[in-house]
């Protein structure tokens, strides 16, 4: 049977999927980058490799995320797509009809606006860390609770208290208030939970017209308490499903296989020794820090040249 | 005698005038090298935190300069038009520098149209500094302008050429010293190039029809420089297929014009991309290309 294998790389996370042709879950896995993306891929191929059946031929690979150039150069992928691109058509595999993606990461966020199941309109949070899953942990950590059981006891509250949430440091010291004046502690962590979803519409959203169907995902959609809180500020009902974390390893599978280019893949190359590494070029004042990435020792790529004498010098070493 | 023009801010919009008037009156010139990181990293530590991106690169070319000529031209700008004002940073860059560089020999001139200082009198004025009649100036200045409105009339032309080609056209709209830098704008062209796309530049609106086209989209403005964005915007937004916004990080003009254009914008594809000396390539490489996948509209399931 052929399959095509996704992966999603990003710097907290690192997410594979395995697709038959039918966008069928063959093998899927989700682990933590930390800091390391070669090791986390290696780590992934072996897992995946595990679920699949003696039968199953991967034919085409896609990567996405921030190290999805290096990944894709390591596996051989035929698809390299930005994470936005990758995001729209995973999602749309299974909801054809949606028309807002709300996603908010560890450490970033971003929404994606859909006509008819093309791309109108998208924006990525740039500066602010208020909204996204690190506040809500740092948050947890202040309260000595786990951020998991942040959902549950948000629902249990009927009085959100209101915390500022401008920004993480008026947030944060607005919370010690609130904590001092003897708020209950479950409307303090719902009212934690609007402020993530406002600050996510202020920030993120602002000026987009949101329509249903919307559908939510990352990290944090896992936590029922901002769901909740994203469904009273929007009037609409909100989706999330239990691949939501996957759907941009999906949508590069789905990419992968749409170009058409079929190249047998091997997992052998989890056992191969890549090494990246940076050289400074310095054939003009600006110094490109050139990456490039070796597989048992031959070079297979490099990139972060600005100009062609960088490429040179990279032949050279 | 040399006089050294660096390359950046200001430059970009009155290059064309300034050569032709040092041509005019044969007085020899050098401009510094394109901005690299080096640059930056130059004008950067001369610079306080909150001067803005322009601001850096702009002090990391005087001091790439500074020993190359015998004087430098920084003009202080206050005011173009009588009711209107520009960037604090064109109106104290002249103190700004000579506080900076206690050893470089400024040619200055002063424009503040508010309180009658015209361009022609500074003309005549830098030409005095360098030893030339008033007379002298005066022809010079005039012959200067002519060449400095051909310059733009060729402008406008080339746009009306990446307008008529079939590809995706795309507006890039920002301050030309940001479009046209070569560690800024420059990338962003190069990306836009090599995907085959028609770009069209914000300064290359037609010169007379800009208070026009910006008071359609506000009547507000007041800032001299950011008025002809805004009006690129409305004169071009129909002709293109989506406009990308460069911007200095922080920038107080554009914070404003740029949120108006953005409320304005309607269904018109927009992106902002925002630069900080920090700025990574990557994660602006990354919404370019989810931006163009959008343009195309060619990813379907
Ligand atoms: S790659 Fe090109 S631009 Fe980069 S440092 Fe080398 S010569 Fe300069
Ligand atoms: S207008 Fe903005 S980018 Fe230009 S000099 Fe002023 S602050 Fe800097």
């Amino acid at each position: 049977m052929e399959a095509s294998l996704g992966i999603d790389i990003g710097s907290i996370s690192t997410k594979g999927v395995i697709l038959d042709n039918d966008n069928n879950i063959l093998a899927s896995t989700y682990l933590w980058t930390e800091g390391n993306p070669i090791k986390a891929v290696k780590k992934v191929l072996k897992d995946l490799e595990r679920q699949i059946d003696k039968d199953v031929k991967v034919t085409s690979v896609g990567t996405t995320g921030s190290a999805r150039k290096l990944i894709g150069t390591m596996l051989g992928a035929t698809s390299i797509k930005n994470e936005i691109t990758a995001h729209a058509i995973g999602t749309l595999s299974k909801y054809p009809n949606i028309k807002t993606i709300l996603e908010i990461g560890g450490q970033d966020s971003k929404i994606i606006l859909l006509d008819n199941g093309i791309v109108t309109d998208y924006a990525m949070n740039t500066l602010c860390a208020a909204g996204t899953g690190s506040f809500l942990s740092s948050q947890a950590k202040r309260l000595g609770l786990n951020v998991e059981d942040f959902g549950k006891i948000a629902l249990t509250s009927k009085n959100p208290t209101n915390i500022a949430a401008r920004c993480t440091v008026f947030a944060e010291s607005d919370l010690v208030h609130k904590i001092q004046m003897g708020y209950k502690r479950n409307d303090i962590i719902a009212g934690l939970c609007y402020s993530v979803a406002s600050n996510y519409l202020n920030n993120v959203g602002k000026g987009k017209k949101i329509e249903g169907p919307i559908i939510f995902q990352g990290g944090v959609s896992k936590n029922i308490g901002v769901k909740k809180a994203f469904e009273d500020l929007l009037h609409e009902d909100i989706i999330v499903d239990e691949n939501g974390h996957l759907m941009g390893a999906i949508g590069s599978a789905i990419l992968a296989r749409k170009t058409g280019i079929k190249k047998e893949f091997n997992f052998k190359v989890k056992d191969a020794n890549f090494e990246t590494s940076g050289i400074e070029c310095k054939g003009c004042p600006n110094h490109c820090e050139i990456i490039v990435v070796k597989k048992d020792d031959k070079i297979l790529d490099s990139w972060g040249n600005r100009c062609d004498k960088g490429a040179l010098k990279v032949k050279e070493q | 005698m040399k006089i050294g023009l660096p390359k950046a801010l200001l430059y970009y919009y009155y290059a064309p005038l300034w050569k032709a008037f040092f041509d005019e009156l044969n007085v020899k010139y050098i401009e510094s090298s394109d901005t690299t990181s080096k640059t930056l990293l130059l004008g950067k530590e001369k610079s306080i935190d909150e001067a803005c991106l322009a601001l850096k690169i702009y002090l990391g070319h005087i001091r790439e300069l500074k020993d190359k000529c015998d004087y430098i031209l920084v003009p202080r700008i206050f005011s173009l038009k009588k009711t209107e004002q520009v960037c604090t940073n064109f109106n104290c860059i002249y103190d700004l520098v000579r506080n900076t560089f206690k050893d470089i020999k400024i040619l200055n001139y002063n424009i503040d149209v508010k309180r009658h200082y015209t361009e022609k009198n500074a003309f005549i004025k830098i030409g005095k500094e360098l030893g030339f009649s008033i007379i002298e100036s005066r022809n010079a200045y005039k012959k200067a302008k002519e060449i400095e409105k051909t310059y733009y009339l060729q402008e406008e032309k080339k746009a009306k050429v990446a307008l008529k080609t079939n590809k995706t056209k795309i507006l890039l709209l920002g301050h030309p010293y940001i479009l046209k830098d070569n560690l800024i704008g420059k990338s962003i062209i190069n990306y836009l190039e090599k995907n085959n796309i028609s770009i069209i530049y914000s300064c290359q609106i037609p010169r007379d029809l800009i208070e026009f086209n910006c008071s359609k989209i506000s009547t507000k403005i007041h800032f001299t420089m950011n008025k002809e964005e805004v009006a690129a915007f409305n004169y071009f937004k129909d002709k293109v297929d989506g406009t990308i916004i460069l911007t200095a990080f922080p920038c107080g003009p554009d914070s404003l014009a740029n949120e108006m254009i953005i409320r304005k914008r309607k269904k018109h594809p927009t992106l902002l991309l925002t630069f900080e000396d920090l700025t990574n390539n990557t994660a602006v490489i990354t919404r370019l290309e989810s931006f163009l996948d959008m343009l195309k509209g060619g990813i379907h399931l």
